[in-house]
């Protein structure tokens, strides 16, 4: 009689748990979706394994998924959404949502974490509530030319990035970055959607560039790589986050053999707390194996875990979570939040300072159709230097 | 003597009728009546909401502009988000230094400067040549931003918040304010247009449409014409890219790129082209399909409608777009103002069906 009263008691208390909802806006549809349809999927999961693990403090976490079609008007409509159902945080996208809406989120205070880890998004003005989940595409580029430095000194580089505010951020500091360390960067090349990259590459290699370093999305890398080895030539690629990884070896097949590739993420193959976290959710939500394969779905599933657990964290401390006040809370909690997931090779931390959560990454390498880690988890030595004179 | 209120048909009888803004009083009525109806609305509507009014109604500015130049004049523009990003990026700049009632016009202003160089091809060539010419203009606007520092590259620009008459616009209020200052200039740049439209100068803008050579042998101008046809358009483009510069608080390039001019051109075929009204209603549906196509898609995804990674909930956004636009080039080219007419002339002869 006594269990069944505290049954029932137990299903009350999760009847009444206060629920709190939490809104990510990206693209599942239209540009970069490829990314952002298995990003959507890893917030989706995390949300219902927190709350089905009681991972959340006793509140319900409602996660909703907007398809913002790469549209800027989408996501500022579904934040302005969020924020009048009293959403304490958000979790954002692209790299031009989030530069668009920062004045207003600066406005309203509200915790914003994004897909995107452009280093614009968490340097001044409007910076204070928006969070990078892991280290910027800019200090990714730079960990990648210091172990270029390191592989050969004095290199010859190509940067080959994005037409994009997401793809031009990095340039400045890489060029800085490649002085101290004695490689040359002799191009910058911008490219998006071109069928053929033959001139650029005998461009490239009349230069005697060694190494081609992306700051761009898989598709046009895997062009570019398979017409270099289909030229022959002997340059060696290393990507950036989402210039790399499954993707990139899905659509350049053998050509990838050898390229590096930097992240924070572990792969699901490894024998790591995070990859089987992603096993374990692919299978209980029935995800297909493009899914578990994919480096987007455990970001989405970081970004999630770091919102809830702020939100975990505020109620623990008897704030209020939802409107103006939860908002104020929740930031709160950002600003000295210090957690791992298992998610990426290194812990989360915040502080006012710095908004960067996950502070390591490793060089993968592509061996017989896998990236395979070829370093310990390291911090860009330079990054600080060449961007803040620090 | 015929009673003007009660008037169910066409009864012209001077030229002067023939230009009236307004055939019947029964027309001014309403479209007052629509006035105060859209003058009241925001008090009901919550803010998410009034944003998407805002949009509608600055997109509506933009695909009149595109209307003028194309629908009006039957030069075939698809760079119009140029021209509404060199009307916020105008804006973007000005901003800091000068009031919003300055930076607006001042952004048409840019518009139709940008629109009257790109218009100077058209002296030449017209149809397919003329639109890959403005092809190339919104490759050519893009590519100048993206790598120009003082427009960040692409990145954003932040817009300084607004005061007016004392009175700060912030969050709470920020949706509320500019909806009123897009409605007021909407609602006078529309009755410019139609006024334009009952002078030379609009008509010269048809008649260059329907037979260039023969509006030539009746002593107007094509080629100035033609220009000013781009000007006009460029201008009412620019003064929704400031406006919209505003509303979304920071000018990003993504806002102005090519998949925003088709957007713009969708939304003027399915409006139907050379049609005021129609530069209403293309928007408004558009705007309004993708979000009840949206909720739709939402309530599919959770009844769990996919197959072998198919999600089909997520890819009826884009299909339905794509549909919509096929559906009405092959059923109604003249878009919806043609359902508009149909309803009205129902309306002007009812009850008498002659």
């Amino acid at each position: 009689m006594r269990r069944l009263g505290v049954l029932i008691l137990l299903a009350l208390s999760f009847g009444f748990a206060q629920k709190v909802h939490l809104m990510w806006s990206g693209a599942i549809t239209g540009p970069t979706s490829d990314a952002g349809k298995y990003y959507a999927q890893g917030v989706e999961d995390y949300c219902k394994y927190a709350n089905e693990e009681g991972l959340t403090g006793g509140l319900t976490i409602v996660c909703e998924t907007r398809d913002d079609q790469y549209n800027n008007a989408n996501t500022q409509r579904n934040f302005e959404e969020a924020l009048e159902r009293g959403d304490p945080a958000f979790l954002g996208y692209s790299t031009g949502g989030t530069l668009q809406l920062k004045p207003l989120i600066q406005e309203v205070g509200m915790t914003y974490i994004p897909a995107s880890y452009h280093i614009g998004n968490i340097d001044p003005p409007n910076n204070d509530y928006v969070f990078l989940p892991i280290v910027s595409y800019s200090e990714q580029v730079i960990a990648l030319l210091e172990y270029i430095a390191k592989e050969k000194p004095g290199a010859k580089v190509a940067l080959a990035v994005h037409p994009s505010p997401f793809g031009r951020a990095p340039v400045p500091d890489a060029k800085k970055a490649a002085k101290e360390l004695g490689i040359e960067i002799v191009e910058v090349q911008e490219m998006a959607k071109g069928l053929d990259y033959t001139a650029t590459l005998k461009r490239f290699a009349n230069k005697g560039v060694e190494y081609i370093v992306y700051q761009n999305v898989a598709g046009p890398v895997a062009t570019m790589i398979k017409d270099a080895k289909r030229l022959g030539l002997n340059i060696k690629h290393a990507a950036a986050h989402y210039a790399g990884g499954p993707d990139l070896l899905r659509l350049a097949g053998d050509a990838a053999e050898g390229v590096i590739w930097v992240t924070s993420y572990y792969m699901p193959y490894e024998d790591a707390p995070g990859a089987e976290l992603v096993k374990k959710l692919g299978k209980r939500y029935n995800r297909p194996a493009d899914t578990l394969e994919s480096v987007h779905y455990p970001s989405g599933m970081l970004a999630a875990a770091i919102a809830i657990e702020a939100i975990k964290r505020a109620h623990a401390a008897g704030k209020p979570v939802t409107g103006d006040a939860g908002r104020a809370a929740v930031y709160a909690e950002m600003l000295k939040l210090g957690f791992d997931p298992g998610l990426a090779v290194g812990p989360v931390t915040y502080t006012k300072d710095d908004h960067v959560g996950v502070d390591h990454m490793r060089v993968l390498e592509a061996k017989g159709g896998k990236f395979v880690p070829i370093t310990e988890p390291f911090q860009s030595k330079l990054f600080r230097k060449v961007h803040y004179g620090k | 003597m015929r009673n003007p209120w009660a008037e169910t048909g066409n009864y012209k009888t001077s030229y002067r009728q023939d230009t009236a803004i307004f055939a019947t009083y029964l027309e001014m009525l309403s479209l007052w009546a629509l006035v105060a109806l859209l003058l009241v609305l925001p008090f009901f509507l919550k803010r998410p909401q009034v944003f998407v009014l805002d949009l509608i109604l600055v997109y509506s500015l933009a695909v009149l502009g595109l209307n003028i130049t194309t629908g009006y004049a039957g030069l075939i523009n698809i760079g119009q988000a140029a021209f509404v990003g060199v009307g916020a990026y105008t804006a973007a700049l000005l901003a800091p230094s000068l009031p919003f009632w300055l930076t607006v016009p001042i952004g048409g202003l840019a518009g139709a400067v940008a629109g009257g160089i790109v218009g100077i091809p058209s002296l030449r060539i017209k149809h397919l040549y003329l639109a890959i010419a403005t092809l190339a203009f919104q490759i050519i606007f893009e590519w100048t931003v993206g790598h120009s520092t003082i427009l960040k590259q692409g990145g954003a620009i932040a817009m300084p918040r607004v005061e007016f008459l004392g009175y700060k616009v912030g969050y709470k209020n920020h949706y509320y304010f500019w909806y009123y200052v897009i409605l007021l200039v909407v609602v006078l740049l529309a009755f410019a247009f139609r006024n334009l439209l009952r002078t030379r100068y609009g008509r010269a803008l048809v008649a260059v449409r329907d037979n260039d050579r023969a509006a030539d042998a009746m002593g107007m101008h094509p080629g100035l014409t033609k220009i000013f046809a781009f000007a006009l358009g460029g201008f009412y483009a620019g003064v929704a890219g400031a406006l919209y510069a505003y509303l979304s608080r920071a000018v990003v390039i993504e806002d102005y790129m090519l998949p925003v001019s088709i957007k713009f051109l969708a939304m003027a075929i399915v409006g139907g082209l050379g049609s005021i009204v129609g530069s209403f209603l293309g928007p408004a549906f558009l705007v309004l399909l993708d979000l009840n196509m949206e909720d739709l898609a939402n309530w599919l995804k959770s009844l769990g409608l996919s197959y072998a990674g198919v999600d089909i909930a997520s890819a009826m956004r884009p299909l339905t777009f794509g549909l919509v636009i096929v559906l009405f080039l092959i059923f109604e080219p003249r878009g919806l103002a043609n359902w508009w007419r149909l309803v009205r002339n129902f309306f002007r002869n009812w009850p008498f069906k002659y």
